[in-house]
């Protein structure tokens, strides 16, 4: 393996083992729920993405094939990192808040945890 | 087998193909019905005497077919003397029973019922006395049993019969039960089960030191069969039964079985002391006891059963006596006691039919209404009592001579004193049953105005009757038989004179005395009947009673403790049986050196079970909240399988990893409507004990892994290995083994798997109907619910990723006999992708969507299975024996196509169906605890709500 390959390998995996610790680290350190879901997504996105692309580098540079597994897992990652986030906060809306303690909501249709869904036409 | 030898399991097995007649021919009425139970009897009855002649020159006819040959159990049968004597008195007094049954049993009787019954008996009776094989003896012997039970229960509504029949049962069944111990020490002390080599070999058995064990044994069967004292009690108490069933079964069947069996062990058990005091003295107390009884009782039924009992000690005392001429005696006897006690039974049966009553004290006079019924009555009585003229006196003479030459520990005078008395109480209850029902003033006050029965009812008893006076004229005639019997119970070749007149023997005097003593005591019925009724009497029903009840409380108090409901104690009993045993074999054996060492532990593979500890840890202390148990349980789940995948098992961890999420998907649903915390159950002492329990079993799984992973043992895998892709046609092992090697096994799950889910979906609905379902409807579960139930990012990702999760099952399901997969995992991740769409849309929104119906799916899957299996049949194969070939279609590599991936279908079909079906069962709950059906598959669809411009439109 040729150094250029060794130095990106290696700078991924730096970038990524910080942004790890980062997600960790305020994982613990952020008090509310709601922050607290600020905290890994550094560790979903850039903490795994780092791993990924150091993984895709080090086995084109090593086999000379260009590994996909790594897309697989990063669409998958994509997929459910934000439904995880979208229900954890959900989850804590419905549990710890009542609807007169949030603002109201600036679209057209309120709160879709405490509101009802808009009327939806049956024909489409 | 020969031809005579077919005859004989004809004989066997007709009764048993009868008794399915009568139940479909009551419907062409009650003659029909009767007509169709005798046809069978009948046709046995013809077969045994074409078989008779041969029989009686001495000769044994002989049926064998191998049943469990391993077991020593065969279906074979033989026919002696004394098998033909019981074989045709089942036969011939079974006839006559059931041309009485026609007349007596009411219209709201269940005919059919009674005749099916009685058929069944009949069989049981038969195959006691024919079997050449004591296991198969053993069999219709506790058949008799249950089937008496049935015919003394006949009348369901009436307590007393309900009680009888059980007691009944009780007895002798529990006595069934102690023969079955006699039984099988004699066959391991001759090394043979079959009565012929049994009956051979008497003296290696008396001679054996378990004779007297099987010998008690034995006798306790035969004994509480026969009703000997002190298991006379039941027999009174079974005359609940309707007069037909008592009839039979204490005149000719069921109580001479007991007789029958120990004429049968004769030449194996007798001639010993112990015979001869524990039978003899037996059967003389309960001849004593029986007819004293029997003097005192008013119930007429009550009367002839505890006559029944005194006579059967009778024959017991005969038997005991151990002498050939006593053998004699005894079978002369077996005959008469037949003729006259099935006579007097229906006699006692008809006068309750017309009268209404049983009771002694209310009848008397009948000889002016009933001419016929008091003519048979009478001669049957005097026969019993001993009267000449009558064959009960020649048998009873015969019995008198025996008894008057027998010492009893050396007293010469006990023996015989006690016979005549037995018989002069027979002669006071005899004279008293002829008196006290028939002689006497007519009366005003019957019940019932009575009068002689149709000429049906009486005919069955007046054969009989005819047939006392017969033997007792002319006793040579049934010379033959008694000397065929008799020879076969002793073994010798008796040539007995059968006469009326035998000179002025002591017997005579006996007789003699026995007589006028009887009449004598009749005329002072009236006191001694105060005298005994004033008197304490130890009653055998409240004992017995007393005695069961004891039994159901000791049953009660060993199953409340170790089966008292709460798992924790089932589980705590199996977890110590099992440390226990293996620190047994532990001990018992000890240790080989090791002869492998340890291997270093990689800091990444530390951490990981750093872990798993702690989260093993933190489930213990936290398991009283359930959702956090839950998120450990996971973490648990995701470490285990990271381990199966370090220690080269990709399947397992395959397995493991969709096991674990199905698994916390179905918890966490089924949470829902739990409450979120379990409270403190068990007490501080409680949870040490079963801490104590957990270390000890969890330290003793993980050392027994230790010291096997420290040695080099021989196992099975290196055979998997070598022969599973030559035999199995597959590369991965694991598979292989799952549908070849084990098949068979994993067969079983799967069945296993789709019988859970089944039964989830059947607990489910008794919940729906019991308390919970209460509290399900009280319980408001709507306040912590986010008002969008379905969120559209979850719909849409969730069809993305359906059909990805589906070419991902599909590929495991293909791969799976050569590289990590196949059925079982292919199942868990379609299903998977399926309940993500549940899960999104909701339950009856996709469950619309889906065409095959999940109790189906288990059915297809264990029948696609089980066809695979069989398919191997048809090639002259084993079940499930596997083949496999290889295929080249143009445009793809070359493939394997094997059954044995039909048969992993049929795996994937069942666990699909399994986890579906629970999915659907808690769902099902959800719904009755009223969550309502969305008909959209997201709560809001940008493309598709009403907008205001529309509204207004």
């Amino acid at each position: 393996m040729n150094f250029v390959a060794e130095f990106l390998v290696s700078a991924a995996l730096i970038v990524s083992g910080i942004f790890g610790f980062v997600g960790s680290y305020g994982l613990l350190k952020l008090k509310h729920t709601l922050q607290r879901l600020h905290a890994p997504t550094k560790a979903t996105t850039l903490g795994v993405g780092g791993v990924l692309i150091a993984s895709m580098i080090f086995f084109y540079a090593d086999t000379g094939h260009i590994s996909v597994h790594e897309l697989l897992i990063t669409l998958f990652l994509f997929l459910t990192a934000p439904i995880t986030a979208n229900f954890i906060a959900k989850t804590h809306l419905a549990r710890n808040l009542r609807r007169n303690e949030l603002p109201e909501s600036t679209g057209d249709f309120g709160w879709s945890v405490y509101d009802d869904p808009p009327e939806t036409r049956l024909d489409t | 087998m020969s031809h005579e030898g077919t005859l004989l399991f004809l004989i066997a097995v007709l009764p048993f193909v009868g008794a399915l007649l009568p139940g479909l021919m009551i419907r062409a009425g009650r003659t029909v019905c009767a007509v169709s139970t005798a046809v069978p009897t009948l046709l046995a009855l013809i077969m045994l005497l074409v078989l008779a002649p041969a029989v009686l020159r001495g000769e044994v006819v002989q049926a064998n077919i191998d049943w469990l040959p391993q077991l020593g159990l065969s279906a074979s049968f033989f026919l002696d003397g004394l098998g033909l004597l019981f074989a045709a008195m089942i036969l011939g007094v079974g006839l006559l029973i059931t041309l009485y049954a026609r007349f007596y049993l009411s219209g709201d009787d269940p005919m059919g019922q009674f005749y099916t019954y009685l058929l069944l008996f009949q069989g049981a009776m038969l195959g006691i006395v024919i079997s050449d094989n004591i296991l198969l003896l053993l069999i219709f012997w506790e058949l008799t049993s249950l089937s008496s039970f049935l015919l003394i229960g006949y009348w369901k509504h009436l307590p007393e019969g309900r009680q009888g029949a059980r007691m009944a049962l009780a007895v002798t069944g529990s006595g069934g039960l102690a023969m079955i111990a006699g039984m099988l020490i004699l066959g391991s002390v001759v090394g043979s089960y079959n009565l012929t080599d049994i009956l051979q070999a008497g003296d290696a058995i008396r001679a054996s030191e378990w004779y007297l064990p099987a010998l008690i044994l034995i006798l306790l069967g035969a004994f509480t069969k026969s009703a000997q004292f002190p298991f006379h009690f039941w027999l009174p108490h079974a005359m609940a039964a309707p007069t037909p069933v008592s009839a039979y079964l204490h005149s000719a069947t069921m109580v001479k079985a007991g007789v029958f069996l120990m004429a049968r062990m004769w030449p194996a058990l007798a001639g010993t002391d112990a015979w001869f005091y524990i039978v003899a003295t037996t059967g003389l107390i309960t001849m004593v006891i029986g007819a004293l009884i029997a003097l005192f009782k008013d119930d007429l039924k009550a009367l002839l059963a505890f006559s029944t009992v005194s006579h059967l000690g009778l024959l017991t005392m005969l038997l005991g006596f151990g002498t050939e001429a006593a053998a004699v005696a005894a079978v002369f006897h077996i005959i008469n006691h037949l003729t006259f006690k099935a006579a007097l039974f229906m006699t006692a049966g008809i006068v309750d039919h017309e009268t209404h009553t049983r009771d002694i004290k209310r009848l008397g006079g009948l000889r002016h209404l009933m001419p016929v019924t008091f003519l048979i009555g009478t001669v049957a009585a005097l026969s019993m009592a001993g009267i000449p003229l009558f064959n009960g006196f020649l048998s009873k003479e015969m019995m008198l001579e025996e008894a008057s030459h027998t010492d009893w520990f050396g007293s010469p005078y006990a023996v015989p004193i006690l016979a005549t008395i037995g018989a002069l109480l027979s002669v006071a209850y005899s004279f008293r049953f002829v008196s006290h029902v028939f002689l006497g003033p007519k009366r005003e006050d019957y019940p019932n105005a009575p009068h002689d029965p149709p000429f049906g009812m009486w005919a069955a008893p007046a054969i009989l009757a005819f047939l006392v006076i017969v033997i007792g004229v002319a006793p040579f005639l049934a010379e033959g038989i008694v000397t065929a019997a008799a020879n076969a119970i002793t073994g010798a070749d008796l040539h007995p004179h059968l006469k009326i007149w035998h000179g002025v023997t002591p017997a005579l005097w006996m007789s003699i005395v026995a007589v006028l003593g009887g009449a004598v005591l009749l005329t002072l019925h009236r006191p001694l009947d105060r005298a005994w009724i004033s008197a304490p009497r130890p009653e055998a029903k409240p004992m017995f009673d007393g005695l069961v009840a004891a039994l159901v409380a000791a049953s009660r108090w060993i199953t409340d403790i170790s089966h008292n409901g709460a798992i924790s104690r089932y589980l705590a009993i199996f977890t110590i049986t099992s440390v226990l045993l293996g620190f047994a074999a532990y001990s018992g054996s000890g240790l080989a050196m090791p002869t492998r060492g340890l291997l270093g532990v990689p800091p990444v593979i530390a951490v990981g079970w750093i872990m798993l500890i702690v989260a093993t840890v933190s489930i213990v202390v936290m398991h009283h909240y359930r959702f956090r148990a839950l998120t450990l349980l996971g973490i648990i789940g995701l470490s285990i399988s990271a381990g199966f995948a370090y220690l080269s098992a990709p399947d397992l961890a395959l397995t493991q990893i969709s096991v674990e999420t199905v698994t916390i998907m179905l918890l966490l649903l089924a949470l829902h409507f739990l409450p979120k915390v379990t409270p403190k159950e068990s007490a501080i002492g409680l949870r040490i004990r079963d801490g104590i329990i957990a270390l000890a079993a969890g330290g003793g799984v993980g050392s027994l892994a230790y010291a096997f992973m420290m040695r080099d043992i021989e196992t099975i895998s290196d055979y998997h290995i070598d022969n599973s892709y030559e035999g199995g046609g597959g590369t991965n092992v694991v598979n292989v083994i799952l549908v070849d090697f084990r098949g068979y096994d994993t067969y079983g799950e799967i069945i296993v798997l789709g019988i859970a889910g089944l039964v989830i979906y059947a607990l489910m609905h008794a919940l729906l109907d019991g308390p919970a379902a209460k509290r399900l409807k009280n319980t408001d579960y709507s306040q912590d619910r986010s008002r969008d139930r379905h969120p559209l990012m979850m719909v849409v990702v969730t069809r993305v990723l359906m059909p990805i999760a589906l070419v991902v099952g599909l590929y495991i399901f293909l791969r799976g006999h050569n590289q990590p997969g196949g059925g079982f995992v292919a199942g868990l991740v379609v299903a998977i992708a399926l309940l993500m769409q549940y899960m999104a849309s909701g339950f009856a929104w996709t469950q619309e969507r889906k065409k095959i119906e999940y109790h189906t799916m288990i059915g297809l899957g264990v029948l696609v299975a089980g066809l695979t299996g069989i398919g191997a049949w048809l090639l002259g194969q084993p079940f499930l024996t596997s083949a496999y070939t290889y295929v080249h279609l143009p445009p793809i590599e070359e493939f394997e196509l094997a059954t044995a991936m039909l048969f992993d279908l049929g795996v994937f079909l069942t666990v699909l169906g399994a986890v579906m079906l629970m999915l659907y069962s808690l769902s099902r709950i959800a719904r009755f605890a009223g969550e309502t059906v969305n008909v959209t598959p997201m709560d809001y669809d940008p493309g598709g709500y009403v907008t205001d411009e529309e509204a207004e439109r």
